[in-house]
């Protein structure tokens, strides 16, 4: 599935003395199978842009575009089916009685067959590692735990693009990996991801692509290299040690992710 | 961040919005047991003529003004209804099998309609025109006499603040919570009246969770601050009575002197 947002532009607050332009020219696609990172500081529009990703919010004006279809024109149902979308603190929407209830909560609601929907919900507690809790109230659990619980309850959907809005946001770092770690799982699965984080290190670590929010607009898109080199003052860590190599080392390329940063590092000391 | 219409502060300058909180409340309070005096249509309309001055002065557009009438609507259509329909009072204007029209019923009607949009444009204009926290210093102040009695006038207030305080914050998160379950699948406002509360469930259910776990951590926070009650406690903006609140006064005693004497 291919997501073009074309043009898009927010205003919240219409007509009244609140009214904030959150989106202004937004136009940006999320290829098959890729990860996009979207980073930006907090207000840049980042929740915004992607809320509309599944129409949860509608355009003031411009279009979201499906495969080459009209969003506006498809169910809504059937599109939030197709694009999962996980709200920041996305624990705060547990609901059921016990966890197993809850993920089931969307495949039941997609009409699917009981026996599917245990297997749904089996399967994607699993690849969140809380497949032991499904008999727990989510109330009774850790933050962590929630955490994994509530993204189960968007994976359960099996949608063809799955929308991560701060989700590591308040996490413990082995959580923190845990989650990237299925974000990278999900690509190789040829599920397309959508990462929304502040976190650059996070972003520069899973991301095939990196989009930059500022004041409700796109700054910069392109590969993290890419983007993140062209401003080194908003890069992550590694960028900046990668960088800072350069000047001594010339060839050390361009390393974005800890592990490339690492392996120019070791070239440049044995050199 | 949206138009929540009933109640909603409308933040501009002018001259109503830079009245003591307590002077309003007093003119509302005045007004509203007022309108339980006039019984003529024209005494209303004076009244309704006031009203209307002080909309302008007030500088709320008119149209959002009118918004705040829209909620009432429901029940002012179904007071008028009743009336005519079934007083039989007076000269009959209109006659149609069991139905019958008659005019006292009509006249009644409507003094009942103005009546109703009447309080809910005066309480309208203090609430579009006072921040709530002032609302609720003026409410405190003006049950302190009460204190004597025992009354718990600073809890009672400082109750109402945080209430306030929270209903756009349990708006926000009633829509994200109703975002979240709709990016779920969740449908709302589909089938019938048992389906419809039974799609309310995932968002109460978390709504409450979450209001309980933000009202333990209030009182910590307000506790972590050292809050123990009203006792000695000074306030960040003190309240004053000037010249200008006794003239609202007096104009909202001439409003109701006019429209009680046409």
């Amino acid at each position: 599935m291919r997501l073009e947002l074309r043009d898009v532009r927010h205003v919240y607050g219409r007509g009244t003395p609140f009214e904030v332009e959150a989106l202004r020219n937004v136009s940006l696609a999320v290829e098959p199978g890729e990860v996009l990172g979207i980073v930006g500081g907090t207000g840049s529009g980042k929740s915004t842009l992607v809320q509309h990703m599944n129409l949860l919010l509608v355009p003031t004006s411009g279009t979201v575009v499906v495969d080459g279809v009209d969003a506006a024109t498809l169910k809504k149902s059937e599109l939030r089916r197709g694009v999962g979308l996980v709200f920041q603190f996305p624990e705060a929407a547990l609901f059921a009685p016990t966890v197993e209830e809850d993920v089931a909560f969307a495949p039941r609601r997609m009409g699917l067959a009981e026996t599917e929907v245990s297997e749904r919900v089996q399967g994607s507690l699993e690849m969140l590692g809380a497949g032991h809790l499904a008999g727990r109230s989510p109330f009774a659990l850790s933050g962590g735990e929630k955490r994994r619980v509530a993204i189960a309850g968007v994976l359960a959907m099996a949608s063809e693009i799955l929308i991560l809005d701060e989700p590591t946001a308040g996490l413990d770092p082995a959580t923190r990996q845990d989650l990237l770690s299925l974000v990278r799982g999900l690509r190789d699965a040829g599920i397309s991801v959508v990462l929304v984080s502040h976190d650059l290190d996070e972003v520069a670590e899973a991301a095939d692509r990196v989009c930059v929010m500022e004041r409700g607009e796109v700054r910069a898109i392109g590969t993290p290299a890419e983007v993140f080199y062209a401003d080194l003052a908003n890069a992550p860590a590694t960028v900046r040690v990668g960088a800072a190599l350069k000047v001594a080392y010339s060839n050390v390329g361009t390393p974005v992710r800890y592990g490339e940063t690492l392996a120019a590092l070791r070239a440049m000391l044995e050199d | 961040m949206a138009n929540r219409s009933l109640g909603q502060f409308y933040p501009v300058q002018s001259p109503l919005h830079s009245l003591d909180p307590r002077a309003k409340i007093c003119c509302v309070a005045l007004l509203a047991v007022g309108l339980f005096l006039i019984y003529s249509i024209a005494g209303f309309l004076v009244v309704a003529a006031a009203v209307g001055v002080l909309v302008v002065v007030s500088r709320i557009p008119v149209r959002i003004f009118l918004r705040l009438l829209r909620p009432v609507a429901f029940i002012v259509a179904l007071t008028v209804f009743f009336q005519v329909l079934f007083s039989r009072e007076g000269a009959t204007l209109l006659e149609w099998g069991f139905v019958e029209v008659h005019a006292g019923g009509v006249r009644l009607g409507l003094l009942l309609a103005l009546r109703i949009l009447l309080l809910v444009s005066v309480a309208g204009l203090l609430t579009a025109t006072t921040a709530p926290v002032a609302l609720a210093d003026g409410i405190e102040d003006l049950l302190s006499p009460l204190k004597r009695v025992r009354f718990p006038a600073h809890e009672v207030a400082m109750m109402m603040t945080i209430a306030l305080r929270f209903i756009p914050t349990l708006d926000e998160e009633a829509r994200k919570i109703t975002a979240a379950q709709a990016a779920r699948g969740a449908d709302f406002g589909e089938g019938g009246p048992m389906r419809r509360v039974r799609a309310l469930v995932p968002i109460l259910v978390p709504l409450t969770v979450g209001a309980f776990r933000r009202a333990d951590d209030l009182a910590e926070a307000m506790e972590s601050r050292g809050y123990k009650g009203g006792e000695g406690r000074t306030r960040y903006r003190e309240l004053r009575f000037r010249i200008r609140d006794a003239v609202a006064l007096v104009v909202a005693i001439l409003i109701l002197a006019a429209g009680v004497l046409v």
